[in-house]
């Protein structure tokens, strides 16, 4: 199996897709999304690569799998997975097979749930938290602005059982893109989701690390290999090991829809100075199936400046000026009518402790320079900017003991200095359903397209 | 090495998300020496870290991986990723105060 890259958008070479196919691939696989670059993109529908980026990734692997007349299988379609990802994802490749003239059967698997359905689940207490976990209520399943469910390996096996050539999933474990279909031809799911795991990331696992690129995977009914598609490139068996570390909690144990997945027995070990051979993944069954709600909700519009302290005495008392920005800006937006439940202001302080906040070590060395960001989301746009204004002429022009530079406090870098940055989102649900069937929460749809790649009605 | 600190024996020092609720932290040893050291001294204590990360030592879990030299240390985020007074959304900045950690070995710190 090949996995074509981290992430559609990310890239990959020419030469080791065209170097790939010639050794007998049964499947391509790409994931396309995650929820690392935060809520707004799941919440605004939005990918978090170029849309040239998708196109060139997708036209390139469209292209190979249907030349060696095998699956290509697309998980978390358009970054988020939800419906206007989908959406997205589907025009592209849509727009390729005609360009291409090509034949194919395409699957869209949808993952946002009805909502009627999570409301009924959590009132039946079949929605579970997940560590640390958060109290989850109806209202937010209601009304938050987008929920994704990730579905595991059940719905895309379903797709390749009744045909389909190309799919394209909505919210989707990335481990289940590779353990698909070595779970319908009776493979080790241990073994299969372990080295979906680990060539999820594509050649993450490899080095040298310049970019993106293909990672080969084979599966065998007692361990299996990943190589680098790019011959310059090569895995050994601590960069194949640690990767089972990579933004997962526990390097030993990869929780799945269908059960959870144990690498604390693995064997790792170097078959030539490029390809690693991982056996002892084990399998456990999980007693209820599962998969992971992923909500996101609107909480408001942001607004903000960037500017630069350079004045000494400024900085020495950088504290009490930043309460004092704070304080007089609740009273200025009062008497626009505009209460403190209604806003929260973010004062970051890049240069002092803007990173890592209260647990900054070295918070009593004090900079020459601060960075300082204001920060306003409010219910509006309008609203944002009204109080950021408010904001930035305190941070310009407020008095602070000892101060000498009375024409203003603060270097601004350019004119407008407020910028409208738009909605912003916050993760509103981050829990796990229970389902009755691995297929309930995901429909197929099924589109043919013939010789001339139109779409067969 | 006078006050040694963890940075001193890590070629990998890195934190990241795992999930947008959940803080991970990477350290992978430069060499077998380093991870034993490490791993036999009081450095890499739940409560010492708990109180560099303010959050409640019962939640910092320490997970030891020999296979790759590493120890692997998860908490929860203190806001969800994005959230409005979030500073780091891929939380790819937050291993800093572990760099810092002192490393003394057992009964003579």
């Amino acid at each position: 199996m090949l996995a074509a890259t981290a992430c559609i958008g990310y890239g990959f070479t020419k030469e080791a897709l065209e170097a790939a196919m010639t050794q007998g691939i049964d499947f391509i696989g790409a994931d396309a999304g995650s929820m690392d670059p935060g809520p707004y993109y799941l919440g605004a529908g939005k990918p978090y690569v170029s849309e040239q980026s998708i196109e060139r990734d997708l036209e390139l692997l469209l292209l190979a799998a249907r030349k060696a007349d095998v699956p290509l299988i697309i998980g978390s379609c358009g970054g988020g997975g939800g419906e206007p990802h989908l959406e997205l994802t589907r025009s592209i490749v849509q727009a390729l097979i005609g360009r291409h003239k090509l034949s194919l059967k395409l699957a869209i698997i949808h993952s946002e749930p009805p909502r009627e359905l999570m409301v009924r689940r959590l009132q039946e207490g079949r929605i579970h938290g997940i560590w640390p976990g958060f109290d989850l209520n109806e209202e937010t399943l209601e009304k938050s602005t987008r929920i994704v469910a990730m579905m595991g390996a059940d719905p895309l096996i379903e797709a390749i059982s009744r045909g389909a050539d190309v799919i394209l999933a909505g919210r989707c474990s990335d481990s289940a893109i590779y353990a698909a279909v070595p779970q319908m031809r009776g493979f080790s799911p241990g073994l299969a989701w372990h080295l979906g795991k680990t060539i999820e990331c594509g050649a993450t696992i490899a080095s040298p690390k310049t970019g993106q690129d293909c990672i080969i995977g084979t599966l065998g009914h007692d361990s299996f290999v990943v190589e680098p598609a790019h011959p310059d490139k090569r895995c050994t068996p601590s960069s194949v090991a640690a990767h089972t570390m990579y933004e997962n909690p526990s390097p030993f144990e990869f929780v799945e829809p269908s059960g959870i997945v144990d690498t604390s027995q693995c064997q790792y070990e170097a078959i030539n100075d490029r390809a690693v051979r991982v056996s002892g993944s084990t399998f456990t069954p999980a007693s209820r199936y599962t998969v992971k709600l992923e909500g996101a909700d609107l909480c408001g519009w942001r607004a903000i400046v960037i500017a630069g302290i350079r004045d000494p005495i400024l900085i020495a008392g950088i504290r009490e000026f930043s309460e004092q920005i704070k304080e007089r800006t609740a009273q200025q937006a009062l008497g626009m009518g505009i209460t403190t439940d209604q806003y929260t202001l973010t004062i970051r302080r890049y240069g002092l402790d803007a990173v890592l906040g209260s647990r900054e070590p070295q918070a009593y060395e004090m900079p020459h320079e601060i960075g300082l960001m204001l920060d306003v989301v409010a219910q509006t746009e309008q609203q944002a900017l009204a109080v950021l204004a408010k904001a930035r002429y305190i941070a310009m022009h407020t008095e602070f003991d000892g101060r000498l530079c009375t024409a203003g406090n603060v270097a601004m870098p350019f004119s407008p200095s407020d910028v409208s940055v738009g909605p912003a989102y916050r993760f509103t649900v981050w829990h796990a359903m229970e389902l009755d069937d691995p297929l309930e929460v995901f429909p197929i749809e099924y589109i043919q397209f013939n010789e001339s790649g139109e779409k067969v009605e | 090495m006078s006050n040694p600190k963890l940075m001193d024996y890590a070629r990998i020092l890195r934190s990241k998300n795992a999930g947008a609720f959940v803080l991970t932290i990477d350290v992978i040893f430069k060499d077998q020496q380093a991870y034993d050291h490490v791993t036999r001294s009081a450095a890499l204590d739940a409560q010492i870290i708990a109180n560099r990360y303010q959050v409640p030592s019962e939640d910092v879990r320490i997970i030891a991986y020999p296979q790759v030299l590493a120890i692997k240390v998860t908490m929860p985020r203190l806001v969800g990723s994005g959230d409005l007074a979030d500073s780091d959304v891929y939380g790819s900045q937050q291993h800093v105060p572990l760099m810092y950690l002192p490393v003394t070995t057992t009964g003579t710190a």
